[in-house]
């Protein structure tokens, strides 16, 4: 009986703390280690660039970043997770697109977009379009030329399908109209693998991929706003007359009862790293594109990106 | 007529019975794939549930035709099977609710249980379960505090 | 040049680095469900202080120890610590079960030291050269690399063909389950949240070996494995003979898993699949692969080891991730700011050969550590009452298996599968096969979506499947182990017609 009412006396001082807790949360968040859970397996590129922020927050805030993994099911299975985590402030999970909007959008696993709160997305992986450095084609005009005389035969890998790859080549093939052959691989790696062993006659992949394949690769255009810092000499879409901006974007997300101030707190936090020289640096040397989408700007954005995705997957067939 | 009466005996039954369960496997996973939006994801499932149904159908045929040599018996006692799976399932089951630790230790408690052929001692009846909770304790801090597993925390408490 | 980079490796932190990092890799890769990939994973963040070359060698050591210490598992309790090691539960656990536990532990150690001196030593060797192997691999090819596996399936169930091949298409579907990985659909999941990341490899070889195991030793009072009474030591007497018996064995295998090791699309499991297959092939008379013939342990062991030298050669040399452990090796390098590639060996020669070196050491260092490690394992199960093991057991089972994504629907998937491939079992379809199934049929079914459209765009599916060189290889080596066993048979029944 005795133990009985120490553990509820025990109980009570917690909940009291708990409390007290949330009040002044905001002021000294984060006071302990925070789980940043990638919902992909470890060695990814979500993996790396969490990687690449995790001594970062360590340095601007003292605590540890700890990633975990929940891989499955093409990120699904962390996403469908995240609202049933805690909404302490001390949980977030990296989010992606366009994979939080085609995922729901093509059948039901178990989350949809709206479900997933948006904190902050940070960078994207441009679209590229990839040739081997031995390749025929010189420039993007080489590979549209080519198209058009073959129709179908040029092929192209990418990571699987309803991915940032598979829509821009849909829409870049509806822009140039041409037909190109999308041949899906698992994971962007894979892709390049069979670009470099000539399997294919070029990829769709992003700007990262030539910024580790170096001089073994060629890019013909990517898809940015302006002329990516680390290759200066590769054009992009826009300048060759294709309205084609945009990629495999990152960001991270908290469970829905995560209260506003953590949310703002949040997001300041990933901007702040974000604006780091250095961290910078980093990213662009690895052929990331950094951007700022803080928490009062997410929801325009994702309704921006939700109708462009969405418009590509219907004339791909992946979604009715 | 002995040997006749055995015979029909040494049928392979239970290889029958599964290979229609896995027939019936492989129509329900025929009908799944009738609903794929790409077609590219409906030609593997649909050739491997093909090739299940064939190769079921065939071994229904074979086990008709001919005599398997008898099977051995399995001895032992099927409660005890029945409750180690129960156990795992349960303590899964109750680990969103009451936690990592305490359905660890009621299920390493309930399967001592289970596994006990020995007569009990008041040593072992002493000792087991502590070691019992120490395995389940030392488990739970090199996964959680060595490899940062973020092990299920319970609802309750 | 050499010498200076072999000291470098063999600085006394590096030299500790590498004892810690086979012991640590060893004790992790044992416990069911904790994978190399996750072992590599966790220490990631705690390289990061390290300059690159020690942050290497610690990787590179757990990796390492880690594939091995998969084989106390599948040798003592019939469940791969690892999926490399599934290949070791076939002769393994036969060869514990009649009482050689500890003799099977440590040949499983020899095979895995020398199987991974040959890795590192081609890696060390013909790096840029042997890299071209991983782009020389199509889509086709890995298809009829599936192909080859799955035909391992005819040789594991004997005298029963028709329920091997039903073992293997259940396998291949469960594979399907869940949201597809090249395509945009949710398969096989009937509405079912538990289903929708799919049937994790790990968690299902955890169930359908390790469940079964389990279901029969609670059932009975008799031991786990049969105990010798007296002490004997590591039996390395009886171990060394039995290897060097096995030399051409041991190089051919150690080989395959270079080679299938530098895929990126394979791995360890395929690479001890493969390499079993062909010693079962090349099985002398006499020799029972499959009811505990030392020959299967030294294949596979041999070639899971090897993997680690031949998956880093893509990793080094093109910044292609051989196996899952490397993709995080090479993500801890980007982080480091060590740019991969051919220019690697020599702009930053001083950190790849440092490591190569470092490599050797832990895997020498694996010999003495392994096989302290491995005796103590071998006795704990065997001493441990059966009151006391199928709890443990059983805990690490469900631990182990959410371990792997941190999903408690893996842990309700993998004792499920465990009830099912036991009732199957008994009815005489063994788990084998299906295994064989759920780890070859995401390979099967990419490379053969891959390889179509490839063939359908260019106009030539014939040339495609049958024209290329490699894939004709492969094709005719799948011919000849299914149908070599079946000539042998007839011609020595013709030899002996007398013969019963």
């Amino acid at each position: 009986m005795k133990n009985c009412h120490r553990l509820i006396a025990a109980g009570l001082a917690l909940a009291f703390t708990a409390g007290a807790a949330s009040v002044a949360q905001a002021q000294d968040f984060p006071d302990k280690s925070v789980d940043y859970v990638i919902p992909f397996g470890p060695g990814g590129e979500s993996d790396i660039s969490a990687r690449l922020q995790q001594p970062y927050f360590k340095e601007k805030y003292g605590q540890d970043m700890v990633i975990s993994y929940k891989p499955g099911g093409g990120g699904a299975v962390g996403w469908s997770q995240l609202n049933s985590s805690d909404g302490d402030g001390y949980t977030v999970m990296g989010i992606n697109l366009p994979h939080i909007v085609i995922q729901p959008a093509t059948k039901d696993v178990g989350y949809t977009t709206d479900d997933v709160t948006g904190i902050y997305w940070f960078h994207y992986t441009p679209d590229a379009i990839v040739v081997p450095a031995d390749s025929d084609f010189q420039s993007l005009q080489d590979l549209i030329d080519y198209a058009k005389e073959n129709p179908g035969k040029v092929t192209m890998s990418g990571s699987g399908k309803g991915t940032a790859n598979h829509l821009a080549s849909i829409r870049f093939d509806e822009m140039a109209d041409i037909k190109t052959t999308y041949v899906p691989f698992k994971g962007t790696g894979a892709a390049v693998t069979a670009l470099l062993g000539n399997q294919v006659l070029a990829e769709w992949g992003y700007t990262t991929v030539g910024a580790q394949q170096g001089d073994k690769v060629r890019m013909l255009a990517v898809a940015m706003d302006e002329r990516h810092p680390a290759f200066p000499d590769v054009p992009t879409f826009k300048e060759l007359g294709f309205d084609l901006v945009g990629g495999a974007y990152r960001g991270i997300a908290v469970p829905k009862d995560t209260p506003e101030e953590l949310r703002q707190k949040w997001s300041d936090i990933v901007g702040s790293i974000n604006a780091d020289e250095k961290f910078k640096k980093q990213m662009l040397d690895g052929g990331f594109a950094l951007i700022d989408v803080p928490y009062d700007e997410v929801p325009a954005f994702m309704e921006k990106r939700k109708a462009e995705y969405l418009k590509a997957a219907k004339s791909a067939g992946i979604v009715k | 007529m002995q040997i006749d009466a055995r015979s029909t005996e040494s049928r392979d039954v239970g290889g029958v019975v599964a290979a229609f369960a896995l027939v019936v496997i492989g129509a329900i996973a025929l009908y799944d794939t009738a609903g794929y939006a790409d077609i590219d994801s409906a030609v593997f499932p649909r050739t491997v549930a093909i090739a299940l149904i064939l190769s079921s159908l065939g071994y229904i045929v074979y086990a008709f035709l001919r005599r398997p040599p008898a099977e051995e018996r399995n001895p032992g006692t099927t409660p005890r099977r029945v409750a180690l799976v129960a156990v795992m399932l349960l303590s899964v089951a109750a680990m969103p609710w009451i936690g990592f630790i305490a359905s660890g230790i009621i299920a390493f408690l309930c399967l001592i249980l289970v596994a006990m052929h020995d007569p009990w001692t008041r040593q072992r009846a002493i000792l087991y379960p502590i070691v019992g909770i120490a395995i389940v304790l030392g488990f739970f801090a090199l996964f959680r505090y060595g490899l940062l597993v973020p092990l299920p925390k319970g609802r309750l408490f | 040049m050499l010498g200076e980079h072999l000291a470098q490796a063999l600085t006394p932190l590096n030299v500790l680095l590498a004892l810690g990092g086979v012991a640590a890799g060893t004790i992790i890769g044992s416990i069911p469900g904790l994978t190399a990939t996750m072992a590599v994973a966790v220490l990631v963040p705690l390289t990061f202080t390290m300059d690159p070359a020690s942050a290497l060698i610690l990787l590179g050591a757990i990796y390492t120890g880690a594939i091995y210490g998969g084989a106390y598992s599948a040798i003592l309790l019939n469940t791969p610590g690892t999926p490399s090691a599934i290949g070791t539960t076939f002769d393994g656990y036969p060869m514990a079960k009649r009482g050689d536990g500890d003799l099977a532990v440590t040949i499983a150690c020899l095979g895995s030291v020398v199987g991974g001196l040959v890795g590192a030593f081609f890696l060390l060797t013909l790096s840029p050269p042997l890299s071209e192997v991983a782009l020389a691999f199509g889509p086709v090819e890995y298809f009829w690399l599936a192909i080859f596996g799955l035909s391992l399936i005819a040789a594991l169930s004997e005298g029963a063909l028709a329920k091997g091949l039903m073992g293997a298409s259940l396998g291949l579907l469960l594979s399907c389950v869940g949201v597809a990985e090249i395509s945009a659909d949710v398969r096989l999941t009937f509405g079912s949240q538990t289903m929708i990341g799919g049937i994790e490899v790990v968690s299902a070889l955890i169930g359908l070996y390790c469940i079964p195991v389990l279901i029969d030793l609670v059932a009975t009072p008799d031991r786990h494995l049969k105990v010798e009474a007296e002490q004997r030591g590591f039996r390395l007497s009886e171990a060394v003979p039995i290897v060097w018996r096995e030399k051409i064995n041991v190089v051919r295998s150690s080989i395959i898993g270079t080679v299938v090791g530098i895929l990126p699309g394979a791995g360890g499991s395929v690479a001890g699949l493969v390499a079993y297959a062909e010693a079962r092939r090349a099985a002398r008379q006499g020799q029972k692969y499959g009811s505990g013939e030392p020959g299967g342990v030294i294949a596979t062991e041999s070639a899971n080891n090897a993997t680690v030298g031949g998956g880093l050669i893509p990793t080094l040399v093109l910044g292609i991730p051989g196996t899952p452990p490397d993709a995080i090796i090479l993500g801890a390098l980007l982080v480091q700011g060590v740019r991969t590639g051919p220019q690697l060996f020599e702009s930053q020669g001083s950190i790849v050969y440092t490591f190569i070196y470092g490599l050797f050491l832990a895997t020498l260092l694996m010999l003495p550590v392994g096989l302290l490690i491995g005796r103590y394992a071998y006795k704990t199960v065997v001493t441990l009452p059966k009151a006391l093991l199928v709890p443990s057991v059983a805990f690490m089972t469900i631990i182990g298996s959410y371990a792997i994504r941190n999903s408690v629907s893996d842990v309700i998937i993998m004792i499920s599968l465990g009830a099912v491939g036991w009732v199957l079992a008994r009815v005489g379809i063994a788990a084998s096969p299906i295994v064989l199934g759920i780890i070859l049929g995401p390979i099967a079914e990419q490379g053969f979506v891959q390889a179509w459209t490839i063939g359908s765009a260019i106009g030539d599916l014939p040339g495609m499947f049958f024209g290329r060189p490699i894939s004709i290889a492969i094709i005719l080596f799948t011919l000849v182990s299914l149908f070599l066993p079946v000539i042998q048979a007839r011609m020595r029944a013709r030899r002996m017609p007398n013969a019963d």
